[in-house]
């Protein structure tokens, strides 16, 4: 009797972890850059917090998310086009920065300082949003020599944020949000206007979502005055250039 | 009625955990035809990682056996004041979270760490990284293969004439060396699956320092089969040492030994 009231005991453990939470919540896979705005903009709402190009592979193997609030479009629109989430829109933009220890030992002072011998660059890796971007500056200022230079490739901003601020690299590329989070830490470098890339973040309502309705008002909102007058207060651009 | 019951729910629950064990390891290899996980495996992002994983592992276990030994012999032979305290600090690395154990090595290690080195993001860090959370493995199991060597048999060894470290080599050592093994075998499966103090300390470049596990980090967000396919090599692996440790350890390694070494230093 004891050991059958222990079976029952054990599967309901296991069904009520799986279970979801309240369909009044919705559930956000939002980019890591995200991290501080959205909670201010949907206080009530489950976040998960990662590389998109991860998040976007959870999604794809059935994670239970209901929004998708991604570092670029092209993540969305694959996820639209494979019939994974709704038709993506853009809901705010960003602008990529270099960043330096405030210590700044490898004496950085622009993009083009990352050539030197020796400078431990940062940057996020393959598939993920701000590393591809970071890609593209390099190429249009030509210095995709500066590879060599790359000690890590990090699986999310912050984490090239985090390996910055904690003086182990001399040098990596994030979002001007994110080095807003660390200023007392971090120095930021621009970049020269010719390599700015685009910066468009895109959210949708994952197709499986349980809770639509809470999902849609989320995007709503931060598409909103709301919405738009947080990511600004962050320091995240308008949706339009 | 109520015993068959009560078995009934007992296979119920065993059929169940097993399932639960096998399943996932299973699915690995069910998802994608054998065929195109073997294809998989020629990427260079695998190959790259598998070379980082042989080399770093292939040092650290080394290193681990050179350092890990005496120590384990010592704790194992003396006793002491602190002993405790010292087998206790030896098994703390076991139960710290991975992520804990990063940290730990970049405050030490770090550019802006205690000692201020140069090691993070260099190979290096991850065979520190792989050693610190893998060693205590190890070293446990040594101090207790050490500690069964009969005192009796290391006695005669010694009266018979034979010196400390002759006795240890020849002696203390071929009995011991089952529980080594197993200790080792193990210690390397732990090493190679490391990774979330390899992340944080090594950081993770392909060629350079991204282990097996880091590229299926990787891979799982850009292509799933090539993630699924080093997954399938890494179990292998896995099966491949479990097995090995199986059959150190149905060995008897004491009769095998003792004749030859009495044979030996009379």
């Amino acid at each position: 009797m004891r050991l059958a009231l222990a079976a029952v005991l054990a599967v309901g453990i296991v069904t009520g972890a799986s279970a979801q939470p309240g369909a009044t919540r919705a559930t956000v896979y939002a980019a890591s850059s995200l991290t501080d705005a959205l909670p201010t903009i949907a206080p009530r709402a489950y976040f998960s917090f990662a590389g998109s190009n991860t998040l976007a592979a959870q999604i794809r193997q059935g994670a239970p998310a209901d929004v998708f609030a991604a570092a670029n479009m092209k993540l969305p629109r694959d996820l639209y086009g494979d019939g994974f989430c709704s038709k993506p829109v853009v809901f705010t933009r960003n602008a990529l920065v270099l960043i330096v220890p405030r210590a700044n030992p490898a004496h950085i002072r622009t993009v083009f300082d990352l050539r030197r011998k020796g400078v431990k660059l940062v940057i996020a890796g393959k598939g993920v949003p701000v590393g591809d971007y970071t890609l593209q500056v390099l190429r249009k200022l030509k210095l995709t020599g500066v590879l060599e230079n790359v000690v890590s490739r990090e699986t999310d901003v912050r984490e090239v944020l985090a390996k910055v601020a904690l003086d182990e690299a001399d040098a990596g590329f994030v979002y001007a949000t994110d080095a807003k989070t660390a200023s007392s830490k971090v120095r930021v470098i621009s970049i020269p206007q010719r390599g700015r890339p685009n910066v468009e973040y895109g959210i949708c309502v994952v197709r499986a979502s349980h809770s639509k309705p809470a999902a849609q008002a989320l995007v709503k909102r931060v598409l909103g005055p709301i919405g738009q007058k947080v990511l600004r207060r962050y320091g995240f651009l308008p949706r339009k250039p | 009625m109520r015993r068959t019951l009560l078995a009934a729910l007992a296979l119920a629950a065993a059929a169940v955990a097993l399932a639960f064990l096998v399943l996932p390891v299973a699915a690995i290899f069910l998802r994608v035809p054998p065929g195109k996980l073997l294809h998989q495996l020629s990427s260079p992002v695998v190959t790259d990682a598998l070379i980082v994983s042989a080399k770093t592992s292939a040092i650290a276990q080394a290193l681990i056996i050179v350092f890990g030994t005496p120590l384990a012999y010592l704790v194992a032979s003396r006793r002491f004041r602190g002993r405790a305290l010292v087998v206790t600090l030896i098994e703390l690395p076991l139960v710290l979270p991975p992520a804990v154990a990063g940290i730990g090595l970049l405050a030490l290690f770090g550019r802006a760490g205690l000692l201020g080195t140069s090691i993070p993001f260099t190979q290096t860090a991850v065979v520190l990284a792989v050693a610190f959370v893998a060693s205590p493995l190890y070293i446990r199991q040594a101090i207790a293969a050490f500690e069964a060597v009969d005192p009796d048999v290391v006695a005669a060894a010694r009266t018979l004439g034979a010196g400390p470290g002759r006795t240890f080599f020849r002696v203390v050592l071929p009995l011991a060396r089952g529980g080594l093994a197993a200790g080792e075998a193990l210690a390397f499966a732990r090493g190679l699956g490391e990774f979330g103090a390899t992340i944080m300390f090594a950081g993770s470049l392909q060629g350079l320092t991204q282990t097996l596990p880091l590229a299926i980090y990787e891979e799982f967000a850009l292509d799933f089969d090539t993630a699924l396919a080093m997954g399938a090599l890494l179990v292998v692996v896995s099966a491949a040492l479990l097995v090995i440790l199986k059959l150190v350890l149905t060995w008897q390694p004491s009769r095998q030994t003792s004749g030859f070494l009495f044979v030996r230093s009379s």
